[in-house]
């Protein structure tokens, strides 16, 4: 450490199944009410988390066990939210899944945070990092917006007209 | 006493509503998919009243997806209503994914149910 201003607050770690998510999310409410961001933020922030760790849960084990990390990292300005898996790496689709997964993951992440940052390799883990600022000028969604609708196979596709 | 319930509501004639209160995700959408196959399976129209809904995610949009799909091979119509007051984590997904037109979502339950009905009736 370098007594940089971003200092870890929350570290979960747990292991990588779907009954977590809600405790991730419930854990993160606490600590967005304890910083006062706005609600509209807290609410970006709640659902970005949660398609982090579905992610985690869905993709990164290919149906074996494995760890779940969250972290959280606040300053006076910003809450940072670091999830993270040692699984297999960051791959198009998963290896095997029971219901098909809608794939809108990702893009979400994307317009709900104002920045975020995706980390990994095949065979080495994952690690998505979101950045949520305290007092937002722009809507992150209106600078990423989802774009394309639900294909005719039940996945997101990014490139369909959603008004075709 | 679950605090995350959705339960079907065969009250109204030819269709069938699945009642979704407090947070959904991943942990309860095979639940969900469960409760919308239930639904599916009366062969009438389908509503899904998110109204007491706290928070939803795309595992929760995938099932809605799904079901509305299955509708509509079977022309069984399909609404989801979501209620005046609707909760941000709710809102939100459904706004920038741009699926209200989609599924489609309308506020209100009984107007839902009507759109339904008329959709099973073509």
């Amino acid at each position: 450490m370098t007594g940089a201003a971003v200092v870890p607050e929350v570290r979960l770690t747990m292991p990588a199944r779907a009954e977590g998510v809600g405790v991730v999310r419930q854990a993160l409410a606490g600590m967005a009410d304890a910083l006062a961001f706005d609600a509209a933020v807290v609410a970006d922030m709640k659902m970005a988390v949660t398609e982090a760790c579905t992610n985690v849960v869905v993709h990164a084990y290919d149906g074996e066990e494995g760890t779940l990390e969250v972290e959280m990292l606040a300053d006076d300005a910003a809450l940072t939210i670091v999830v993270r898996d040692w699984g297999s790496g960051i791959q198009p689709r998963p290896a095997r899944r029971e219901a098909p997964a809608l794939g809108l993951g990702l893009p979400l992440i994307a317009a709900l945070s104002d920045s975020f940052e995706l980390k990994g390799s095949t065979n080495s883990g994952a690690e998505v990092r979101m950045t949520f600022v305290a007092d937002r000028s722009l809507d992150p969604a209106s600078l990423n917006p989802v774009t394309g609708t639900v294909g005719a196979d039940g996945r997101w596709d990014t490139e369909a007209d959603a008004d075709a | 006493m679950d605090a995350n319930p959705i339960v079907l509501d065969e009250s109204a004639d030819d269709v069938v509503v699945v009642v979704v209160e407090g947070e959904h995700d991943i942990y309860t959408a095979p639940t969900l998919r469960e409760r919308l196959d239930e639904a599916l399976e009366r062969r009438g129209g389908v509503v899904v009243d998110l109204t007491g809904a706290t928070f939803v995610d795309s595992s929760v949009l995938g099932a809605l997806l799904d079901a509305r799909r299955r509708a509509l091979d079977a022309d069984q119509g399909y609404v989801v209503c979501v209620g005046d007051q609707v909760e941000p984590g709710v809102q939100r997904i459904l706004d920038i994914t741009g699926l209200v037109p989609v599924l489609p979502v309308v506020g209100d339950r009984a107007q839902a149910i009507d759109y339904a009905r008329d959709g099973v009736r073509g």
